[in-house]
């Protein structure tokens, strides 16, 4: 009786007693309502039969994310994915992308540009309210371009930069004109900027320092904050008069977790019916085997990378950046690492998946050729201790990464095994996020120069959904190339990448992306791996309404619309 | 007493401030800056001009000497700014998260007091025999376990294989409960954290306990007492345990303070709201007012505790009363 | 008669103790040492098909790249016990040095040095970590600095204790009242005698450094490069491992290598302990 362990013993049942005496209370999760999921041509309308049916409980979803977002409006919201799709729930834009990642006519029913793609007409769609019932007008409209512009402090400004003037005609009308031709200004600005009430934001400001509460976060979109816990739970009560239909689920509560297990063995245990995080490949296939998880699973743009300094040697050498890419076998890395959920990189930058495509584009792996391109460059093992030597010292260099994503550091690993392999070393640095971002990105401004040599680096799905955007990756002129993190310069890339941007003839557009992406292979701004798969877990009990939107995943308004209001 | 007062007050005052001062300049020296968290990842969009429009906004461009004075006109009016990342009153934050620190960090205390007092007493009472000994190397190896690790196969044992305790958060999300389902809510999901920092915090209880009562025990006092006869050796029980108490009361006060930060990994591994995570947060995304904030609050704490246990210690010791 | 068959009896038994981790402490020292003999394949190279269960070829396993767990677990004995040692020892060097001399003074300048640990026990533990290990960037040498600049404030406080107890004592009156250098004083009568109780320290601290490292390392915070113990649980806990089978030879035995090693070299220091005051 004395002994320790048998203490614990005793302790541990009488919790379990305990425990199991309480009842295993869940709160109630009820069966979904058959729903349009999966079944084309219900012709029902906004208010769907099942309702008629009395008992009809209302369907309660719950989503874990990783890290909080304050307080999920336009201005406080953290994360580009899932903090900008959550925000958008409660807001909409423009227009909104529909399953193929296509933008559609959402809040703005008729968009017509001119000619040359710098005058827009738009007509807003008639009926639609804010959360607190006042009419959405094409005033609101101009004064969110007004207000973002004013008072910067996010992705929208700069969206919004090249808007010169906003007329408002009636209610709905608005001629909104552009600076300069913009082929993207569709996906860039009208299915990307929340539009934002006139009268609520009006009286706020200094955006970026306001306290804020519940009552700022009137939106149009279909689903209302009702309450929060910042940084530990979000509630969303569906927006009953939504324009697009009422949604299908009515209420939606998004809890924070410290990391990406807790959702998955929350997920697991059921309390939790949905994971709004990209579930990581080793889990995919043990969630899928078990009822009622499903997986939603699809090609996704986000990508995994390795970048470099090219301003300084020897990674200023083409020879050098060829040798490195031929060195590296991606599908290695997409095997071995993400066990089979993600797309080779190509080194053209765009997706395979995507029209633009440039078939003769395609990844290549092949360290002899690397060895040789080193050697014929002159960059020779000279005293045969296996790493190459240039400019009188060894060819080793530092590849840093942040600490918080672990699939990453997996990936430095084994991108620095295959770079042994042709002479090069590389050591491993795993910092924190913030030293990592200010090595690679310094203030987040390319004008500021970089300090690293090498580093695995990842961007999210917008900046490859818009390619026009390339431009912004590899320019040499920081203004333009403000995405430029490895210091590529090279003057015909430029040409090309700047006749792209203001290409208003969707066919020249077409021939023009597909040569910068024959030209990016060749010249090496940095390696693209792959595009690591969206996987999103699900209780397909619960709701399996979720709908993958090409490139961006199952979070967004369109999954929980009904079949009827979607784009 | 007096001289408890003035001298010791005078030595906590000077820790304080070179504590507060420390705290102070921690942040500044933690390479990387906060701009990431008023703007959140978009920030890479924003020109030179609006970030430097932030950047005044919020104060990190004055001299860091008036920083370090407006950091002290916080600390004495209570008033601990604003949150970068979430633009929210600290001091509503951190007096959120505070009590479910509170709540682990004092249910272990509890129970790792009451299990460690009886069984160190029980044990030194059973000095050399094998009971003895078997609860000392079990308690030993006790405290060698890793607390992360313990964290983790109790919830693959409770949380996955069978289910029976939550294995996250401090309430279950999307639950409306009130009164007594409540209560139980918040046990059954403060259990599993409660008793992995418990179990974890006994076994230095129970080896001060029963190291303090081994040294009562040689005492002179207490050998003539039992050489009086065995009916008096509940007494003795009593007055052996009531002499060894105070050392361990300085122990557990200051094991108290910290456990706040041990809580750390706890919450981090159940994902659970209080303290300790907060800061690992605010840590790895440099907010800097929250740090803060969250370091105060610590060193209130092991200060306090310290006070706590020297004003403690005379009461319970007879011997060093200073009448 | 029957007086001293039990005293002894009574004393003989913590040794044993300490005989029990002797041995484990020895095994694992000799496992460190023999690791590229014992170990079935080099812990980096990727030999298997990552996340495979336990099997002939691989007796626990693959992890999360297809490398060998066995041959992990052997080699992070080398790693765990190397900073384990190493911190203590710097520790101790910093906790002793400073505990002497604050007992050989404790008026003013001892007051003053046992303030400073105060204020090192005051800081923010997990804070000052991130601080250092963000400052310094990652590596084994970090990762020992580190620790031992958090745990040298225990040994120093307990050195001094007796410091201020011997000063005290007949020889060093005599030595001090002979006009000998307070220098010469400490080297020749203290030191010595703290020879035991340093030893303790040390012992007791290997095996708090152990589990710091281990914490360290499960955090992200140590480098997670390095086969430890630590980091073995570290990339169990990031791919999600203890909510599959895979705990069973994925966390448990990382785990338990690490409360065995801290258990082993805190029975010695119970044992010296015990040497040093018999009453226990």
């Amino acid at each position: 009786m004395k002994n320790n362990r048998q203490r614990i013993a005793v302790l541990l049942s009488a919790l379990a007693l305990i425990a199991a005496a309480c009842g295993t209370t869940e709160p109630e999760t009820t069966e979904s309502p058959e729903t349009t999921a999966g079944t084309e041509g219900t012709t029902d309308t906004a208010a769907p039969a099942t309702t008629v049916a009395a008992a009809a409980e209302p369907v309660v979803v719950r989503a874990a994310i990783t890290g909080g977002e304050a307080t999920l409006n336009p201005y406080t919201y953290v994360s580009g994915f899932p903090g900008w799709n959550l925000m958008m729930l409660q807001y909409d834009a423009l227009m909104q992308f529909d399953l193929n990642g296509e933008p559609q006519p959402w809040l703005a029913e008729t968009i017509t540009p001119s000619a040359d793609l710098t005058v827009w007409e738009l007509t807003l769609a008639e009926g639609v309210t804010w959360h607190d019932g006042m009419p959405v007008t094409a005033a609101d409209v101009e004064f969110t371009f007004k207000y973002f512009v004013d008072n910067a402090a996010g992705r929208f400004a700069r969206d919004l930069k090249g808007v010169e003037s906003v007329v408002v005609h009636g209610d709905l009308g608005l001629t909104v004109t552009l600076s300069g031709p913009n082929p993207s200004f569709e996906l860039a600005v009208l299915a990307d900027v929340p539009i934002l009430p006139q009268h609520v934001w009006e009286s706020i400001e200094s955006p970026t320092d306001h306290a804020y509460d519940i009552s700022t976060n009137i939106g149009s979109g279909p689903y209302m904050l009702t309450g929060f816990t910042e940084d530990q739970s979000y509630r969303f009560a569906a927006n009953p008069d939504y324009f697009r239909g009422a949604p299908e689920v009515d209420e939606l509560v998004v809890v924070v977790f410290g990391d990406d297990s807790g959702p998955l063995a929350a997920i697991r245990s059921g309390e939790i019916d949905v994971i709004f995080e990209r579930v990581s490949p080793e889990q995919i296939d043990l969630l899928d085997a078990q009822d009622p998880i499903d997986i939603s699973q699809g090609p996704e743009f986000t990508t995994q990378m390795i970048n470099f300094d090219t301003s300084k040697a020897p990674f200023s050498d083409l020879a050098v950046r060829q040798a490195m890419a031929l060195a590296i076998d991606k599908s290695t890395v997409v095997d071995i690492l993400y066990l089979g959920a993600a797309t080779v990189g190509s080194p053209g930058w765009v997706h395979p998946g995507k029209t633009v495509y440039n078939t003769d584009v395609v990844a290549q792996f092949d360290p002899a050729a690397a060895n040789k391109l080193l050697d014929d460059a002159g960059y020779l093992d000279t005293d045969d201790d296996g790493i190459r030597e240039f400019d009188g010292g060894p060819m080793e260099f530092e590849m840093i990464t942040n600490s918080s994503d672990s699939l990453r550091l997996r990936i430095a690993e084994l991108t620095a095994e295959m770079l042994a392999d042709v002479g090069i070393k590389v050591n491993v640095a795993s910092v924190e996020t913030a030293t990592w971002e200010q090595a690679v990105w310094p203030g987040f401004d390319v004008n500021n120069g970089r300090n690293y040599d090498m580093a695995a680096w990842g961007w999210s799905a917008p900046v490859q959904a818009n390619t026009v955007r390339i431009a912004e990756l590899v320019h040499g002129d920081p203004g333009i190339g403000f995405l430029n993190l490895t210091g590529f310069s090279d003057p015909e890339v430029d040409a090309v990448a700047e006749a792209l941007a203001g290409e208003t003839d969707p066919a020249v557009a077409e021939a023009l992306v597909k040569e910068l992406q024959v030209l990016l292979a060749e010249r090496v701004p940095f390696i693209l791996l792959a595009y690591p798969d969206g996987a999103y877990a699900y209780n397909s009990d619960v709701y399996d309404g979720w709908a993958f939107v090409a490139g961006q995943g199952i979070v967004s308004k369109v999954s929980l619309l009904p079949e009827s209001g979607r784009p | 007493m007096k001289r408890l007062n003035k001298q010791k007050l005078m030595q906590y005052a000077i820790v304080l401030f070179v504590a507060v001062t420390l705290n102070f300049m921690l942040p500044r020296v933690m390479p990387g800056n906060p701009l990431a968290l008023i703007a959140g990842v978009d920030v890479g969009l924003l020109t030179p001009e609006q970030r430097a429009q932030i950047i005044e906004d919020v104060g990190l461009n004055r001299p860091i000497f008036v920083q370090y004075l407006d950091y002290w006109r916080s600390i004495v009016t209570g008033d601990f700014g604003i949150s970068y990342r979430s633009d929210r009153a600290i001091v509503d934050i951190i007096s959120e998260r505070l009590p479910w620190t509170l709540l682990l960090t004092g249910g272990a205390l509890v129970f790792s007091a009451t299990v460690g007092i009886v069984t160190g007493a029980w044990s030194a009472w059973r000095r050399g025999k094998k009971s003895d000994l078997s609860m000392l190397t079990g308690m030993i190896a006790l405290q060698s376990l890793p607390s992360f690790w313990l964290g983790m196969l109790l919830i693959s044992i409770f949380s996955v294989q069978l289910g029976v305790l939550p294995s996250f958060g401090a309430v279950a999300p999307a639950a409306d409960f009130t009164g007594g389902a409540y209560f139980v809510d918040v046990i059954k999901h403060a259990a599993l954290p409660m008793l992995t920092l418990s179990v974890l915090s006994v076994p230095g209880v129970y080896l001060t306990m029963r190291y303090s009562m081994l040294e009562v025990l040689g005492e002179d006092f207490i050998r003539t007492a039992r050489a009086k006869g065995a009916s008096e050796t509940r007494v003795l029980f009593g007055h052996v345990a009531r002499n060894a108490i105070a050392p361990v009361v300085t122990f557990l006060a200051i094991r108290f303070a910290f456990s706040f930060g041990g809580s750390v990994i706890i919450e981090t591994v159940f994902s659970y709201p209080g303290l300790g995570r907060l800061v690992f947060d605010a840590v790895s995304g440099r907010d800097y007012p929250v740090m803060q904030a969250a370091f105060l609050v610590f060193t209130f704490a092991v200060l306090a505790a310290n006070l706590v246990a020297d004003l403690l210690y005379p009461i319970l010791d007879p011997r060093t009363r200073s009448d | 008669m029957v007086e001293t068959t039990r005293r002894r009896r009574r004393v003989r038994l913590p040794q044993r103790l300490g005989q029990l981790g002797g041995v484990i402490v020895g095994s694992m020292i000799l496992v460190a040492i023999l690791a590229p003999w014992l170990s079935p394949y080099d812990p980096a190279e990727r030999v298997g098909r990552p996340f495979s269960s336990p099997s002939a070829e691989h007796l626990l396993g693959t992890n999360d790249v297809g490398q060998d767990l066995l041959s992990e677990l052997i080699y992070g004995t080398r790693v765990s016990l190397t900073v384990g040692i190493i911190a203590a020892a710097v520790a101790l060097l910093i906790g002793t040095s400073i505990g002497i001399i604050a007992g050989y003074y404790p008026k003013r300048l001892g007051a003053f040095l046992m303030r400073g640990v105060d204020v090192v026990l005051i800081l923010p533990f997990l804070p000052l970590l991130i601080v250092l290990a963000a400052y310094l960037g990652r590596s084994l040498t970090n990762t020992i600095l580190v620790i031992g600049v958090l745990i040298w404030a225990a040994p120093a406080r307990i050195i001094r204790s007796q410091v201020i107890s011997l000063r005290s004592r007949e020889y060093v009156m005599a030595s001090q009242s002979m006009g000998a250098p307070d220098k010469w004083v400490i080297f020749r009568h203290i030191l010595p005698r703290t020879a035991l109780l340093a030893t303790g320290s040390f012992v007791r601290a290997v095996s708090g450094a152990i589990l710091l490292e281990a914490a360290l390392s499960f955090l992200g915070l140590g480098d997670p490069i390095q086969k430890s113990w630590g980091s073995i649980l570290f990339w169990a806990q990031s791919r999600g491992a203890f909510l599959t089978p895979a705990w069973k030879w994925w966390v448990l035995p990382p785990g338990l290598a690490i409360m065995l090693a801290s258990l082993g070299f805190a029975l010695i220091a119970f044992a010296v302990e015990e040497r040093i005051n018999p009453k226990l």
